[in-house]
């Protein structure tokens, strides 16, 4: 009878520490200083240096603008010729992941967020774009450290893709201030 | 004398009503507290489907025996699949996976060679870029009693089973209290007509209760108190909660020290399936396991087991849970096999070595064994049963006999690593030659000097100090070193020979001693020192300068953190062997994520990577040109010890990092330099596993220039007829004296007049 109610006193305390660094802790400074950046929907994507993305997602970055406050500002739905839509067709493996980590950020999940990333990464380690999302979510998630290795990761594989070097940069230069 | 036993009637009857009362509190207190302790769960990395997937029809078809898909000629439901050489349909089961649900979905899968070439969904699931199958589970953490189970609602429970068991254990369970002296007496009935006990008289309740306490006692008094609990527990729960415990309660048969619990778990242990893929006769199979788990083991004794299946199936048609026609047809079946006996306990050790060192920062030993806990592990089976297949053989391919002038000892043993070049995530590990071995883990615990395997971090503080570019020419000659105490130190290279002048990239790829030492006193040990602890060393060695040489003692797997930094290009991820764990419902209690840290500039390791391809085109690797032809460019290095204890190879691709380590437990020589012994070993293995190329992309600041062939201080020249082009950082080019190239700048050559 102790064991148990032992192991249900663990379990809690266990799910209370995994809820420790939750993604949706208040105070969040996400109004100011978000990695995000909105791009006019007729500016032509630059595509990547072609040789730093890996077999076999062979599609330039895709922007996905990081809603600002998740929980009043849900991301945009895609439409169609908007530079995302043109950047990744539907059907790519890299696409749908990163359908689902916009999903897990508007539902506040950062950590879910952050997991698929990692997950769209196996498939596609060299994804410059990929590695970059990766560093805004930890920025938001106030986790400096990581997010500036991901960005410094991010800017190694962007090649001459200038307008994703100049995004990272600005959130290096974010991350650099906290 | 009245008096007296009247008096003793009344203490009687006091003493049973307080039996009772103690009963009743012990019964509602124990039940509505049940939990069982459940084991932890581990599961490998899922096999991930989707266009350019590294992945042969083979090994789809091979996962997905591991988890129990049944072969058909139609796939028309979860669990099934249909496979060719170079396509294989299946219908995916669905996972509730920590970072989301995973539908079940139809796949059509068509391969080209070893990749995927396409995916193609059904009506239903329209286009289709990407699925991912369950995980396999990999091996479990028990609780002390080995008791096993895998809890199931018993709205989940086909009705098949249910009424199965009811009608043949106890077919009035609906009517009676907990005890059924009528079924008592049916039973006595019926068996004496057949000759043989077919069923039980007692009831599921008091089988329960038998269960849940353990006790194997046959007095009557226990008998009376398995009543009075039986009462006690039908008095205060409903039917269907009884039946739900009894289902996942009972004892089903045992596997190896591992108890099984409950139809579920019986279920994938016997069919390597889920219960509700199971046909009628495969479940009536199961329902007369209660009465017999041993007796009628359908693998030990198919007959007997056959017999109690039909049974078992004539009990439902005669209570009217099946037609004659559905008897007839559940009785024709051959008694179905699993494909293969289910994988489970310690399939892998060395992994789950790791995995538990991981996993005892966060967890006490307690939680893993009772709480049902699902650990996510980063274990990719296809390299794993890849590497596994070929060690043993594989080092028994280099292995010298000991011979007159070896003595006779421990056989050769060896240990690898194999992580992802990109996240760190550790993929597959072997402590031992003999895969399945569960003694001294030597990926993680054979703490051995790395020899050569040191000089990239020579060579990369060589490079970060500004004073070194791949075309510096380094002293291969004798030095003798003055050490702190008195003593001196005068390495030699490995074939005793000194080689005068040479470029540094010549140097490595060679790994010639003496210019190695040469360039690391100029830069100091200090600063390898420290750049082997940037690059993942976990110790911190004094600098003395045998450093420079690999007097550095680390294991496999530190080696392999340190050559998980070179393959990513100077970005350190910490390696990881757990991802997440969840509660046994999918609740995520912790997560694991990829790190990582910058910890080298770009372009020193662009320079220092290309002086590591040429280990395989031209040094010290090259005798393994033919046999990885489409797999190069590599990079790696080759490591061996004094007197040749140790024999090392790490080397990697752009997925994969491996490190082998071969080596006596003690410590005896091995008759092997690491390009003999390891080296082989690593490239049968990497080879098998169809390691894919590096691709490297020279950063910006990086030009190519020519130099001469042959180094040279100064003279009347550089010989520029067999030019050889190096790269360098741009400010940084290579001297006058070896210069091929003239077509720097004017700012450049003033720069390189006055350095």
């Amino acid at each position: 009878m102790m064991t148990r109610i032992s192991v249900l006193l663990l379990l809690s305390l266990l799910s209370a520490c995994a809820n420790y660094s939750g993604p949706s802790r208040p105070g969040a400074p996400v109004s100011t200083s978000e990695p995000a950046s909105v791009r006019d929907a007729a500016e032509p994507v630059a595509p990547a240096q072609e040789a730093a993305r890996s077999f076999p997602v062979q599609v330039p970055p895709q922007r996905v603008d990081i809603p600002a406050q998740p929980e009043t500002a849900p991301p945009p739905e895609p439409v169609p010729e908007t530079p995302r839509e043109r950047a990744a067709p539907a059907g790519t493996p890299a696409s749908t992941l990163l359908a689902s980590v916009d999903q897990a950020i508007a539902d506040g999940d950062l950590e879910r967020a952050a997991a698929v990333s990692e997950r769209a990464l196996r498939i596609s380690p060299r994804d410059a774009y990929l590695w970059y999302r990766l560093a805004s979510i930890r920025y938001q998630q106030q986790r400096y450290g990581e997010a500036e290795g991901f960005a410094r990761r991010a800017l190694s594989f962007a090649g001459n893709d200038g307008d994703l070097s100049r995004e990272i940069n600005n959130l290096l230069g974010q991350i650099s201030q906290r | 004398m009245g008096w007296l036993v009247r008096r003793f009637v009344l203490v009687l009857v006091a003493a049973i009503a307080i039996w009772c009362v103690w009963i009743d509190y012990k019964i509602r207190r124990d039940f509505s507290a049940l939990q069982w302790a459940l084991p932890a769960r581990l599961y490998a990395r899922p096999v991930e489907l989707y266009a350019g997937a590294h992945l042969s029809a083979a090994d789809l078809t091979d996962t997905l025996q591991r988890l129990g898909y049944r072969e058909a000629n139609q796939v028309n439901e979860p669990g099934e699949y249909n496979a060719n050489s170079s396509r294989v349909r299946l219908w995916t089961r669905g996972f509730s996976f920590w970072d989301g649900e995973e539908p079940s979905v139809y796949v059509d899968v068509d391969f080209l060679g070893r990749r995927v070439n396409s995916l193609r969904g059904n009506e239903a699931t329209g286009e289709l870029a990407l699925a991912r199958l369950e995980p396999v589970e990999i091996a479990q953490i028990n609780p002390d009693t080995g008791e096993d189970r895998v809890p199931l609602a018993l709205s989940d429970v086909p009705e098949h089973l249910v009424n199965a068991v009811i009608a043949v254990e106890d077919q009035r369970f609906y009517n009676h209290f907990g005890v059924d002296p009528i079924g008592i007496a049916r039973a006595f009935v019926t068996n004496v007509r057949a000759g043989s006990i077919v069923q039980g008289g007692s009831t599921l309740t008091q089988q329960l209760i038998k269960n849940l306490y353990l006790t194997e006692e046959q007095t009557l008094r226990r008998k009376i108190e398995e009543a009075l609990m039986a009462l006690a527990l039908e008095l205060h729960f409903s039917k269907d909660e009884i039946l739900g415990a009894y289902l996942n309660e009972i004892f089903l048969g045992q596997d190896g020290n591992r108890a099984i619990h409950g139809f579920a778990l019986a279920a994938e242990h016997y069919f390597g399936r889920p219960l509700d893929e199971l046909e009628l006769d495969e479940l009536a199979l199961l329902a007369g396991l209660p009465r017999g788990a041993s007796f009628y083991h359908r693998r030990r004794n198919p007959e007997r087991a056959t017999d109690r299946r039909n049974v078992v199936l004539a009990q439902m048609m005669n209570q009217g849970f099946i037609t004659q026609q559905q008897m007839e047809q559940a009785q024709a079946q051959e008694l179905s096999v699993s494909a293969r006996p289910t994988q489970r306990g310690s399939g892998y050790p060395a992994f789950m070595d790791l995995v538990r060192n991981d996993l005892s920062r966060d967890y006490d030993a307690d939680a893993l064994q009772t709480e049902g806990l699902r650990i996510f592990t980063t274990l990719d089976l296809r390299v794993q049963t890849t590497m596994e297949a070929a060690l043993g053989d594989a080092v028994a391919a280099v292995e010298v006999p000991d011979g007159p002038d070896r003595p006779a000892g421990d056989p050769l043993e060896a240990a690898m690593v194999i992580t992802d070049a990109s996240t760190g995530d550790i993929r597959a590990v072997a402590g031992s030659r003999r895969p399945g071995y569960t003694g001294f883990n030597r990926a993680l615990r054979a703490v051995r000097p790395i020899g050569s395997l040191v000089k990239p971090a020579v060579v990369l503080t060589a490079l970060e100090s500004g004073d070194f570019t791949l075309a510096s020419i380094l002293s291969d000659a004798p030095v003798t070193i003055a050490l702190d105490g008195g003593d001196s130190w005068s390495p030699r290279n490995y074939d005793n020979q000194m080689y005068g002048d040479v470029y540094l990239y010549d140097s490595l790829q060679r790994s010639l001693n003496l210019a190695t030492v040469d360039m690391g006193m100029k830069v100091g040990v200090a600063d390898v020192v420290e750049t082997l602890r940037e690059l993942g060393l976990e110790s911190n060695p004094p600098p003395f300068p045998s450093v420079l040489l690999g007097s550095v003692n680390m294991s496999p797997l530190n080696v392999a953190q340190m050559y998980q930094t070179l393959a990513s290009n100077g970005f350190r991820s910490p390696l990881r062997a757990v991802e997440a764990v969840t509660t046994g419902t999918g609740e995520r209690l912790a997560r694991y994520g990829i790190e990582t840290q910058q910890v080298a500039d770009p372009a020193d390791m662009f320079l220092l990577e290309w002086a590591m391809q040429g280990v395989f085109e031209r040094g010290t690797a090259r005798n393994m040109i033919n046999r990885l032809d489409s797999n190069l460019p590599l990079a790696g290095k080759t490591g061996t010890t004094n007197d040749l204890r140790d024999s090392w190879f790490a080397g990697y691709g752009s997925d994969l990092v491996g490190v082998v380590w071969l080596g006596h437990d003690d410590n005896r020589e091995t008759g092997l330099t690491g390009s003999s012994g390891a080296l082989r070993v690593w490239t049968d293995i990497m080879g098998r596993l169809d390691i894919q190329p590096r691709q490297s992309f020279a950063p910006s600041d990086i030009v190519f220039q020519r130099v001469a062939e042959q180094p040279v201080r100064s003279g009347g020249g550089p010989d520029c007829s067999n030019a050889v082009m190096l790269p360098f950082r741009a400010g940084q080019l290579p001297d006058p004296a070896t210069r091929c190239d003239n077509t720097d700048t004017l700012i450049d050559r003033v720069r390189n007049l006055n350095p």
